[in-house]
Formats: C-alpha cells, structure tokens, sequence
C-alpha cells in the first residue's frame, strides 16, 4: 500500500535508542541514530532472522543482539560482520529499508520502498496527545470516534485521519495507525496555541477521553 | 558476610542481587537447585522459609524472606544516601510501598506466566497474561505521564528508588511468558533508563544496554 | 518420503520423525508428581509413573481414538516414546557410560520455537561471544576461524576443528582459555557438543541438546550432560546449563519465521554458518519439513 501512516509522535524515539512497532502487519524497528536520523526497517536481521528491535543503536548503526552484525543508519547497509572482522560485508546483506517523513510532530513510514516524500507544511503549534494502543480493528476505532469526541462532531478527513473541535479555539486531529487486523495505535493532537500552564491538565482530560474511547472499542471487539 | 540463598534465574532473586551490586555491599551466593530439583520445597530450606520461595537473605544472623521486604532492609542498612528507600519522606514512602506492592502483582502475573511457559507451572496461563498486560498498562500510562513532567523513575524526578528495582526484573522478562511490551513505549524507555544506572548487571533474558551512553546522549546515571 | 498417521486434519508427518524416538519429559518432575501432561507433534500425551517405576505413555486428541503408546522407554533420566514404529534404537550417547563422569539432565524448559532452530543456535559459533559475554565467549575474541563439517555415515553431520576463547566455559571458576569443540548431530532434533575439559584437556565435556518437537513452533529443550567429574556436581551443572540456555532463549523466540528456513536462499550465511548450512542441506536431503520451511515453501 502507498500511503503514510504515523508510527510515533516524534519525541518518543529519542537519538540513540530503538524501539519496535508495527504497520498493517509488518513488524517494524524503529530506531534514531546519534545523529537524530530516524530509520524504519523491517523488524528482521537478514542474517538469522533475529527481530532487530532487541538490538543497540551504537552511533550512527544498529547492532543485532545475536552476532553483533551492524548495520548503517538511512542505508540499512551492513558495515560489520564480527565472526570475520576482516571482511566487507556483500551490499546485499541489509534489512528492508522503508521510508520515514517527520513533520515535527509524527514520525510517518510508508510500506512502499520507493515512495516519494510526501509534500506537507511543517505541523503548525499544538501538543501531542498521549498515543493509545487500541485492541480493536480500525474501523471500530473510526465508527467511535465519528460518533463524536467530548460531545463534540468529529469528520472524516480520510479512511485513517478524523478532525474535530476540542474546545475553541483548539482543533484535535486524530490518526489512525493499523498496526494489525485487530489492533490500532491512535495517535492524536490539538492543534492551536497552548500555553505551558495548560500543557499537563489537557494531556490528562484528553488522556482519560481517548482512553474511554479505547474501551469501548474492546469492548465492542470483545462481543 | 551477607548470604542470598539464590537462583539464577529467579527475577524475584535479581531484584536483590541488583541492590546488592549498586550499594556494593559484598555477598555470598548460595545458589539453591531450583528446576527442576526444587530444592526450595525441601525440608532444610523450609525451616529458612516455610513459604519455600526464594530469596532468602541471612546477614549475620538476621534471616529475611521476600524480595520487597529485602529490598526494604537493604536500602536502610546500607544506603547512606537514604535515596534509595527515603524514610523521612512520609509522602514519598508511601508512594515506593504502593509500587512494591505493584511489583508483587507482577510476580503472580507475568511472573507466573513465564514459569509456565518456561518450566511448565500449572497455572491458568489466560489469566496470568491478561492480569500482566492490565498492570503493564497501568504502569506505561504512569510512566508516559512521569516523563511529561520531567520524572525519569517510578516514584522521584531524579533518582531510582527501591520500587524501580522491585518492577523491573517481571517487566523486563514479561515476554517470555507471552506478554509482549510493543504497546508499552514508555515503559521501554524506562527499561532502558535502569539498565544504564551505575552498578547494573544483565540477568539471562535480559540484555544489558550497548554502551554507556543512555538515550539522548547524557553521561551515566550514578545509583 | 513415506508418510505416517495424519494427525486430526493436519498433514501427515513425515517418516523419519514420526517413527523415531523423541524424548517426552524429564524424569524427576515426573518422579514427584507421578503424571505429567505434555504433546508431541501436536498430539496431546499423558506421562505417567507407577509405584512400582513402570512409565506408561498415552496419547489423546480430537479426532484420534486414545491409545497408550507402544514403543515407551526411560533413558538418560528422559522418558522416550514414538508414536509410531521405531526402525532403530533410541540414540547413543557413549559417554554417559564412563563409570567417573557426573550424568544429568539440565532442567527441561519450553520454548516458543521449532525445535530445529533451537538445535541450530546449539550448533552456533559467533554468538558466543556477544549472547554469553563472559562466559563462553567475549570480545575482542569474536573472529570464528575456518572448521571442518563433514557427513556421519549413519546419517547427520559433524563439526570439528572449532576453537574458541572461552573465560569461562563451565561452572568452575577455572581460567579462561582456547576451547576445542565438536559438534554431532545424529537425529534432526538432537545435537551433542562435546568440548574440552578445563582440568583435563583431553577430556571432553559432553552436554547433548534434545528438542521435543511439541508443534512446528514450539518445543521442549531437553539436556543432557555427562562430565569428567573435576570440580563439578550435577547442581553446578544444572545452575551453569539454565544459565547460559536461559541468554538464548529471548534469541530464540524472536527469530522470525519460527521455522527454520531450509532454502539456502531465505537467510544468508556466512563462513562461520558452516554448520547450520550442512545442519539445513542434511535436513532438506531426508525430508525433514515438520518444524521447517522446506525448500520451495513459502
């Protein structure tokens, strides 16, 4: 499929670390190097097939936690090969490399290797919501939403992407990411000035909502 | 000489063995012959600990049971800082027994879903995984909501307490009795924070951190 | 390829499992308990002890009449059944036989895998220094230099000339030094390791991995060892073996697939994977296909 999802607010993968999520069945490491590159790459070590996810960012590589091969941030080019120190790995020894868009607030991967960057304004001012991982299908996640949101109208920006007020002057946008046939990440954000003071009681309120929403949707998986 | 009647594999046992090493206090292990032997169900170790359970602690004549109540004992003796188990701090206290109390959960629920995947403990396993992945999300919500705040441990902004070391042995070790942390990602990055804590050591089924350098690129976190 | 008893609508395993023996339990649990409940190629089966040491296996499943088991045996502390017809003897490991050496099992422990992986990682030479850091392996001592695998004539494969720096390659606390291991692999899902003891070097420690193949994705990790008796006792091994085996578990169970590919062309190997691709190319050339990804699969 050609399309971007999010897989992460932006400030959850900070440099040096790696962290695992998943896309319409495709297990993903999600991983940012030193630098502040962030890679999303197929959660398999080509050579024993070892989830990547259990491995160290060192720098600019990640290492996998079985024979310590390394591997290159952007490229997912193998660099280093310890049971033969010597010798240049083959180019072809690499996990599948799957593009990541960050637009200051989500990180977005698309499933399709070669796709073209999307072109978007940078996000405007806002806050990231609390994601919450959803045991539902995203369909169930969408009807709920679309039945409104703080007794307020949400609309349908597309198959994946809802929008309603939260309380003028603050617009929340929520984004479905379909991590499998029955489980949903909902990644959400209020757009609009926010002043510091206001920052943690509106993540609470909109924590416990979203949460709401959450399980009422299992609930409904649940039947 | 302190004696820590153990079993390597024991996450319960790791608790204080950990504790043991960020305080340095120098200790025997008596390793006790667990699987499947059960030497922790004979009669001379019972006359130690009725209950049978490991650890058991003997430190010059004092013999205590429970991981929480050694934990506890071991950070006011040997803490000097006072950090680690903070007495005079009535609120604070009591908000590291509320999360020792927590730990204990954890052991009955991924705990005990790990010896039954592992070492076949009969045990309705439905229930362990779902009981482990309610508390999992009680503890990622309050970790996700510390970090907002600027809070790096369970219970204090700025240094790890006793409950941090109590959770994390059946956290870390909850997927190998099935329970899979990919939607917890504030608790990975917690996870992380301890194995950089100055005094770590790795347990089998947990991997040590790459280097010393945690997650965003600070130097070491002293104990 | 003969094929043997389709179990409920799955297809028939093949032959050369089916008919052989495999392991089904540890006898010490079973000796406290008296029954135990386990499952062998997706087939439910009930061990049991009677008082006067008589082991009866029965097995059970939608669709299957319940029938106790022919072909039932208690050897090396395991209890061995077949659910089908056995052509051979159950394998032979000729140094538990050696009056001297300590003989036990290990401790049996689950492990959401095929067993075929697991008898590979067992096979495995270049994690040794990153998985059991410290212990069987450490950097910078991470290069695995050129060894010989060549096939046994009754079938399987065997791997000498491996040598390893090792700072502590078992339970004493001996100092560390150049390890020479052998690998055999006999039956699709055992392999022994035998390696030279630290006290006497001519001496090999022998430590067999047995994998009781529970579904395609999951089994049963059985060890034996039998040691020259330097410094060790059966509790030290035990606590040694769980150990190390207790790293590569987490390793195991997130290998994906779960089956261990058989197509040279699904995972790379490199020279240091001499092992695993004669282990995998032996495997394809009987017929082995429960617990892999035969050639030509997907």
């Amino acid at each position: 499929m050609n399309r971007w999802f999010p897989v992460s607010a932006c400030g959850e993968v900070a440099p040096n670390s790696v962290a695992h999520t998943q896309l319409l069945g495709q297990e993903l490491v999600l991983w940012r190097a030193a630098s502040g590159m962030l890679n999303a790459w197929e959660n398999r070590c080509p050579h024993r097939g070892v989830r990547l996810s259990l491995g160290n960012c060192i720098g600019e590589e990640l290492r996998c936690q079985y024979h310590a091969w390394r591997f290159a941030t952007g490229s997912g080019q193998c660099t280093h090969i310890p049971s033969h120190p010597g010798q240049k790995p083959a180019s072809t020894m690499r996990p599948m490399v799957f593009p990541v868009f960050e637009d200051g607030a989500f990180a977005w991967v698309n499933l399709t290797p070669d796709a073209a960057m999307p072109v978007s304004a940078a996000e405007g001012p806002g806050l990231n919501l609390r994601s919450i991982f959803t045991v539902a299908a995203v369909a169930t996640v969408r009807q709920l939403l679309l039945q409104g949101y703080a007794e307020r109208a949400v609309n349908l920006v597309d198959e994946f992407t809802l929008e309603g007020a939260a309380g003028p002057p603050l617009g929340i946008r929520f984004m479905l990411q379909p991590v499998t046939q029955g489980q949903t990440i909902v990644h959400a954000r209020l757009r609009g000035a926010i002043d510091a003071a206001q920052r943690l009681p509106l993540l609470r309120t909109h924590n416990a909502r979203m949460t709401a929403v959450r399980d009422r949707a299992e609930a409904l998986s649940a039947c | 000489m302190l004696t820590l009647y153990d079993y390597e594999l024991s996450g319960n046992c790791y608790k204080v063995r950990l504790l043991l090493n960020m305080l340095q206090v120098p200790f025997t292990a008596r390793a006790i012959d667990f699987h499947p032997v059960r030497e922790h169900k004979s009669d001379w170790f019972l006359k130690l600990n009725p209950l049978g359970q490991l650890p058991v602690i003997d430190d010059d004549g004092l013999v205590l049971r429970d991981a929480q109540a050694i934990l506890v004992y071991l950070a006011s003796r040997y803490d000097e800082s006072g950090r680690w188990y903070p007495r005079d701090d009535a609120a604070a206290l009591g908000k590291v027994s509320q999360w020792l109390g927590f730990a204990e959960g954890l052991t009955t629920t991924a705990g005990a879903a790990r010896l039954h995947d592992t070492q076949f403990l009969d045990v309705d396993i439905g229930k362990c995984r779902a009981g482990a992945h309610a508390l999992l999300r009680i503890l990622d919500e309050h970790l996700w909501f510390a970090e907002q705040e600027g809070q790096q441990w369970l219970c204090s902004v700025d240094h790890p307490t006793i409950a941090d070391l109590a959770c994390f042995p059946y956290v870390m070790l909850s997927e190998e009795g099935g329970v899979f942390r990919m939607p917890y990602p504030a608790i990975r990055r917690w996870g992380e924070r301890v194995k950089h804590l100055a005094g770590f050591k790795p347990m089998s089924g947990i991997f040590p951190a790459a280097t010393l350098t945690p997650p965003g690129g600070s130097p070491p976190i002293p104990g | 390829m003969i094929m043997s008893n389709p179990v409920n609508d799955s297809p028939p395993v093949e032959s050369v499992l089916w008919d052989d023996w495999h392991p089904v339990a540890e006898l010490a649990p079973l000796q406290r308990t008296g029954i135990l409940h386990t499952m062998l190629f997706g087939v439910p089966l009930t061990v049991t002890l009677a008082a006067d040491g008589a082991v009866a296996v029965s097995r059970h499943g939608a669709g299957l009449p319940d029938r106790r088991l022919e072909h039932v045996d208690c050897r090396y502390g395991l209890i061995w059944a077949s659910l089908g017809t056995p052509t051979r003897d159950i394998i032979d490991f000729p140094e538990t036989r050696e009056s001297d050496r300590i003989v036990c099992t290990g401790g049996s422990v689950g492990v959401a895998v095929s067993g075929l992986r697991a008898v590979e990682n067992f096979l495995d030479l270049g994690h040794l220094a990153f998985v059991h850091a410290g212990y069987l392996g450490e950097e910078p001592y991470t290069e695995i230099c050129t060894y010989k695998v060549e096939p046994l004539p009754e079938g399987g494969i065997l791997a000498t000339g491996c040598r390893v720096y090792q700072p502590r390659p078992s339970p004493m606390d001996s100092q560390g030094f150049d390890v020479d291991y052998v690998y055999a692999v006999r039956r699709p899902y055992i392999v022994a390791l035998l390696k030279a003891n630290p006290v006497e070097k001519e001496r090999m420690d022998m430590i067999a991995l047995l994998a009781q193949p529970v579904t395609e994705e999951r089994c049963v990790a059985h060890v034996l060892m039998a040691y020259p008796p330097h410094n060790v006792d059966s509790a030290s091994l035990r606590w040694f073996q769980q150990l190390i085996f207790g790293q590569d578990r987490p390793i195991l169970e997130n290998q994906i697939p779960k089956r261990l590919p058989l197509d040279p062309r699904a995972e790379i190997s490199i020279r240091a994977d001499n092992s695993s691709a004669h282990y995998r190319r032996w495997l394809a050339s009987i017929g082995v296909r429960y617990g892999a990804v035969p050639i030509g699969a997907s």
